[in-house]
Parts: C-alpha cells; structure tokens; sequence
C-alpha cells in the first residue's frame, strides 16, 4: 500500500511540478482523496513554501537552465526511419506541442533506475526500502540537492528517533497508529522550524525546498520508524544506510550527462536494453557478493 | 567448498522456495494459527493454544486474570522471532502508592508484565506492529514448552529448538538453536542465538557458529557445544517432514521444539529459511537440496532414512585418525547386518576404483535388505546388458571392526567371485593392500 501511495507521490511530482502555477499543484494534491497522514502533514507546510518561485537548475522543474540543453540536444539529432525509431518521432512531436522534454528524460529514466535499484540487491545484495523509495528519494535529491536532501532526511530521522524514545520514556501507552501520528507531527513541527530558521542563514536551498521532496523524506522516516518500532534500532539503521547509498547511486546515475541523452536521443535501444537487463537479472540464482562476504568462511575451506 | 554448493538468496527463491511451494503451503506458513489448524487435523503435534485475539473487543472481553503461570504471547503473522512474549512464573505483589494486589508475571528476560502491559502488546499485534508489511494480524496466547532436561545445561532461559530444512520429504539439514544472553532467550540466530550445526545420521551436534565466528564453548563457560546428543532424534526429524506432508509445503524449514514430556512439536513452518544454517553446519545446502531432488521418497520415515544414509557426517573419521591409519587387504571378511538383525559374514572386495558400495543381488534378497521400506531410491544403469534400474539399499556392515552405515546399490554380480564391493566412499581412513593372492588362499581355508 505504501509503495503505491510513493508511486502516486512521485507522478504528482513529476507531472504537479513542471505545471508553472505552482499553487493549481497544491489545490490538486490536498483536495486529493489520498486519506493518508502525509496529505495531512503536507496541508501545514504548503503556506510556508508558497514563495518558491526562483529557478533553480533542477530537472524536476521546467525551467530555462534544464529544458534548454535537452531542446537542444534533440532539435541537432537527426531523425532516420518512421519504422524504425517510432519513439523518437513520438518524442520530438510530444516537446514540440509543449511537453517538457525533461519530464520525459525523467520518466524514461526512471525504469533505469529501477533496473539499478534491483540489480544492487540481486547482483550486490543491498536491500533498501523496496524499491519505489530509493527512486523516489534520488528524484527527491534531483529536486533539493542530495546535501539539502539528506540533512532534511537525517533531521527527520533525528526527530522520529527522539520522539519515540521521549513517549517510551515517559511510559504514555498509547497504540500503534495514534503514536505514528504523534510521531509524524513532531517530525513536521521540526521541519517547519527548520524552515523558519532558513531566511535567518540565509540558505536559498532551504527557501527552494516544495513539499513533494519533504513529504517523499516523511515517508521515509515513517518507514523507518515503522521498522525500528516492530524490529531493532540497527535493522533500521541499516536498511535507511542502505536505501540512502542506493539512492545517491541512482541520483548520479539520474544526474548523468551521458546517461540523459543516451535515453533521450536513442529511447528505443534505452528501453529494450533495460527490458533485458531486467529479464537477465531476473533469471539470476548465483550468489550475491554480500554472500560472498557472509560464506567467505566456507567458501575458503 | 565450492561457491555452486552454496546455497543463495537468489537460488533459494528462484530454484525451490517458489517452484516447490504451493499457495495454500505459503497460506499457512504465514500464518501460525492456520499452521497449527492443518498440523493438528494431520495429528501432528504442535504447542495447545489457550486464546486467540481476533479484535480489540476480544481482549477487553478476555479473562486475563485466570491464565496459567507460564504461557507464550505471540503475533499469528510475526517474523523472526519479533513480538514474542514468553512468561513463566506469576506474581502477585503490593504495586505503586496505593498497595493493591495487581495480577502481574514474570518474563524469560526477568521482566514484569502485568495486564494492562498485555493487552496493550495485543493490541500492537492487532495493528500488524510485527508482521510483514505491517497488515492487521491477529495474537494468540499457547502454552509454555519448557527446556528439555538434556538442553538445560546450554541454553540460556528460553527453550531452544531444531531448525530442520526439509525438500522433497528429506531432512536435508538441521541446526540446533540455543538462546544466549544476547538474544534475550529467543532462539533467532540475528538475535544472537548460537546456531549449532547437526549430524543427520545421529543427533549429535558438530559445531557451533555465534556472532560471525566458530565457537567451541557456550559463551562464558567451558561447557562443549559439539557432541551433544539430541534426544528422540528420528521422531524430530520424522516430525518435521509430517508438517511439511501436512501443509503441502515442498521445501521449507520447521523449527521443532522438544516438550518434556509430549515429545516433539513443530512451533512454526518457514517456507523461506534462513540460509546461516550453512554456517552452522559448515556445508553447502544446495548441493544437498540437488542430491535429493529427484528422489522418490514414500513417506516421513522413508525421507528419513534417506537423509540418514546421505548426509552422515564424517566426524567418524576424525577418530578413526586418531586412532592411526589401518591397512586392510583388497579382500577381506565383513559382517552385514540382515533385516531381522542377524549378522553374515561375506567376503567382500575392497575396490578402490569404485564409489559406491554395491551388493549382489542373491544375498541382498536372502538378507531381507530389498523389503521395499529398506530400499532409499532406484537407480539407472547403463551397462552392456542395456539399461537396467538398480535399487539402492541401506546396508549396515562391520569392516575390520567399524560399523559402516551405507546406502549400496544392488547388482545381479552372478559372474562375479564377491557378492560385496566397498566401494573408496566407505573406505575413508583406511590403506588397501591389493595384493590378493595369497590372501584369496588364506581366506579359502
């Protein structure tokens, strides 16, 4: 459930943000029926972000500084064969009605990512939160910079952790869902202080910061909080390490000059490959290099 | 060891955890309240429940002050271990300001809990605090079983249990799970169990795996955690593979654990186990799971038999060189045991150049040895006569004093002199001398 409500996030994102009236994104995402505390959280903090209206180079946004290399890049592309490059016809008459070509650079990067995220645990056997999360995290770390994003993660962290211990401390028996709810309510409210604290250093990344990147950060922590309630502290340190190095792995790879046009001037051999990657990976049953790690001792002998 | 003898992640999932299990298998090895539905009704048996939690109205309506002294609260749908309280002693005493008496018991970590700590752990069960991706579940109240007396001196507090991988009805691999300090009496190697490898033909543990490292003694003390003895082993073997019978489960793991008195039970099923047992036992799972794929195992006892013919372990033969390397004739006379326990004495050939140990096919059948519940699997053979299916026995025999325990394949060796071959698999710790001759006259005599 949790995964299709990320997945639903990063649409919104992707599609709510390269909208120019910021504000016709925010009515859409509130009046939405999701019934989830995240919709909720994001409600408060809407107001203080309004103003975000400075560009910033950032592929999530449709701005000069990331649409126009990319208009670039494909108006010098020549085009061969309706029949044989479909796609590429698609794309160029898809930009040249409107659509931005770096929301569709995204998207086609996005099953790469995916393909990279399952390929880190079936070859490597880094396991993460799923595999919507650490996508949606390195989308979320496209939008606000992966410094801003994780110290916005770790804050989050930070705050659930203190939480949690602060309502075991105090012994306040209260039950699963409501005590989630308190904690995600102090998890906002230290958002939102550090969001008051950024006109005072003057940081523009803070003032930059839209909700889909915090609310993506909230769900992470809540994922977090979820499994250090249910199993150990050090389970959840080490699928959030985990997820954050697979998303900053994704995030370059998102980030990748060489990779960005690849999928865009060539979409058809970029979405067949990744289709065989997959199936290849798929079909995969040798040991994992953490397994090599783990038997070392055996496989020595 | 070789890496294809490993058994990964990957492998476990793609090549038997998925082909081998069916929906209905994976149903009720999610859920321990229907594993313990399906394993009663096959008269498995599996620890009594005393109350099941299906709503938050159940535990307000519960009668929490009359449950025993020790039960076990757990979540139907838990992983790992996670959200188990065991408690084993009641107390009644003077609680806060007011000095009432307050129903509370007393936990295997020496915690306190009184009701309210109960019902309020029920109700996180209720809300799916511990099971897999965090769906409503339902808790569940059973009865304590206490340590059997011959783990009393190796665990610590809880009660330990046999994990045992069973596929394709054989017990392919069992490690003995001893709670520590560290793991706070729960018997899950991540919680800092110790896994202590087994020897399939016998029950006795071989070595013992902790924390990342191979250990001789139970921490802190100087206690040997190899060469354990585990009671009832047949029956806990033969029990795990009932469970699997029971459930229509092809390959999985069931942890059982030894009552007192009632012998063994299975406390849950696992159709995706964990794969440390590796470590603990210092072998490879998949080659094991490949030797007994194709197999044709009949019933419980028959997959038995076979895991205890297939996977002895050779710890025999660390005695034996201590004993000294013995030198033995290419000829020389052994005892087999026959079905109804007596003992002939044979002539058999000590071939080196052979693997197997195979039997002729007369005094097979004189022995009683081809009843069909001796018989572990059929193998075919090419040979020059065409292809032909040979049985492959479990034969007992005594080699210059040592009780070898076999599987033999059985031969129409009507041309030949030796009804016995032993083959190199049997001869370990041994020198074959091949001269013959004189020997063949001797023997003769």
């Amino acid at each position: 459930m949790k995964y299709i409500s990320t997945l639903f996030l990063l649409a919104f994102f992707c599609v709510a943000l390269n909208i120019p009236e910021v504000s016709f994104a925010q009515g859409r995402v509130v009046s939405s029926p999701t019934p989830t505390l995240e919709a909720t959280a994001s409600a408060t903090v809407i107001e203080k972000v309004e103003p975000t209206e400075a560009p910033r180079p950032d592929l999530t946004q449709k701005t000069k500084e990331s649409v126009e290399p990319l208009k670039r890049l494909l108006d010098e592309q020549e085009l061969g064969s309706t029949y044989i490059n479909p796609v590429k016809y698609a794309i160029r008459a898809a930009v040249d009605a409107g659509v931005p070509p770096n929301t569709i650079v995204l998207l086609l990067l996005l099953p790469g990512v995916a393909t990279l995220i399952a390929a880190a645990r079936h070859l490597v056997g880094l396991r993460g939160f799923g595999i919507f999360l650490p996508a949606a995290l390195a989308v979320t770390f496209i939008a606000t910079g992966p410094v801003v994003g994780i110290g916005l993660f770790l804050l989050i962290v930070i705050v659930s952790t203190f939480s949690r211990i602060v309502l075991r401390r105090t012994k306040i028996k209260l039950q699963y869902l409501p005590r989630m709810a308190i904690i995600l309510l102090f998890v906002v409210m230290g958002i939102l202080a550090l969001l008051f604290t950024a006109p005072l250093i003057n940081s523009m990344a803070l003032v930059n910061v839209s909700i889909f990147p915090v609310l993506i950060l909230v769900l992470l922590a809540e994922d977090f909080s979820k499994v250090q309630l249910g199993k150990s502290a050090s389970v959840a340190i080490n699928l959030t390490t985990e997820t954050l190095i697979l998303s900053l792995i994704s995030y370059v790879f998102l980030t990748l000059k060489m990779v960005q046009e690849l999928a865009l001037l060539r979409p058809e051999l970029w979405l067949i490959s990744i289709f065989a990657i997959d199936i290849t990976l798929g079909k995969y049953s040798g040991l994992r290099v953490m397994e090599y790690i783990r038997f070392r001792k055996l496989i020595s002998k | 060891m070789k890496t294809s003898e490993l058994l990964g992640l990957n492998a476990r999932a793609k090549l038997f955890s998925y082909p081998f299990n069916k929906p209905l298998g994976k149903k009720a090895a999610k859920s321990k309240i229907f594993t313990k539905k399906l394993l009663r009704k096959a008269g498995v048996s599996v620890p009594e429940i005393y109350a099941k939690f299906k709503s938050p109205l159940d535990v307000m309506s519960f009668d929490w002050e009359n449950l025993p002294d020790a039960f076990a609260l757990k979540p139907s749908k838990g992983l790992g271990g996670e959200g188990i309280v065991v408690v084993k002693k009641r107390t009644r005493d003077p609680v806060g300001p007011s000095e009432k008496l307050k129903t509370a018991w007393i936990t295997i970590q020496k915690k306190r809990v009184t009701i309210d700590d109960l019902k309020l752990h029920v109700l996180d069960i209720l809300e799916g605090a511990y099971s897999m991706g965090n769906v409503p579940d339902v808790a569940y109240i059973e009865e304590y079983v206490g340590r059997h007396k011959a783990f009393r001196r190796y665990a610590y507090r809880g009660t330990p249990d046999v994990r045992v991988i069973v596929f394709n009805k054989v017990p392919v691999m069992a490690m003995l799970r001893l709670p520590t300090k560290e793991s706070g009496g729960r018997s899950n190697l991540h919680q800092g169990a110790i896994g202590v490898g087994v020897d399939m033909a016998t029950g006795i543990t071989t070595r013992a795996f902790w924390r990342g490292e191979y250990i001789h003694f139970k921490p802190g003390t100087k206690r040997k955690l190899h060469g354990i003895k585990i009671p009832q082993w047949t029956s806990i073997l033969e029990t795990a593979v009932m469970g699997g019978l029971a459930t229509d489960l092809g390959y999985y793991g069931a942890d059982v654990v030894l009552h007192p008195e009632k012998g063994p039970m299975i406390l849950e099923l696992n159709y995706q186990p964990g794969l440390s047992i590796q470590l603990a036992n210092a072998a490879g799972l998949r080659k094991r799971l490949e030797r007994v794929e194709d197999l044709q195992v009949r019933d419980a006892s028959h997959g038995v038999k076979i895991a205890k013919a297939l996977f002895i372990s050779n710890f025999s033969d660390r005695v034996k060189a201590e004993e000294g390397v013995k030198i033995l004739s290419a000829l020389e006379e052994v005892k087999i045991k026959g079905r109804n326990g007596q003992r002939v004495k044979v002539i058999a050939k000590l071939d080196t150049g052979a693997w197997r140990t195979s039997i002729s096919r007369d005094i097979a059948e004189k022995m009683g040895l081809l009843e069909i519940d001796n018989i572990l699997w059929s193998k075919k053979f090419k040979s020059a006569l065409g292809e032909e299916a040979r049985p492959v026995v479990n034969l007992v025999l005594w080699l210059s004093g040592r009780k070898i325990v076999t599987p033999a394949s059985v031969a129409k060796r009507m041309s030949l002199k030796y009804p016995l071959i032993i083959g190199r698999k049997n001869l370990k710790g041994f020198l074959v001398d091949p001269d013959i001759r004189e020997r063949e006259k001797e023997l003769k005599k």
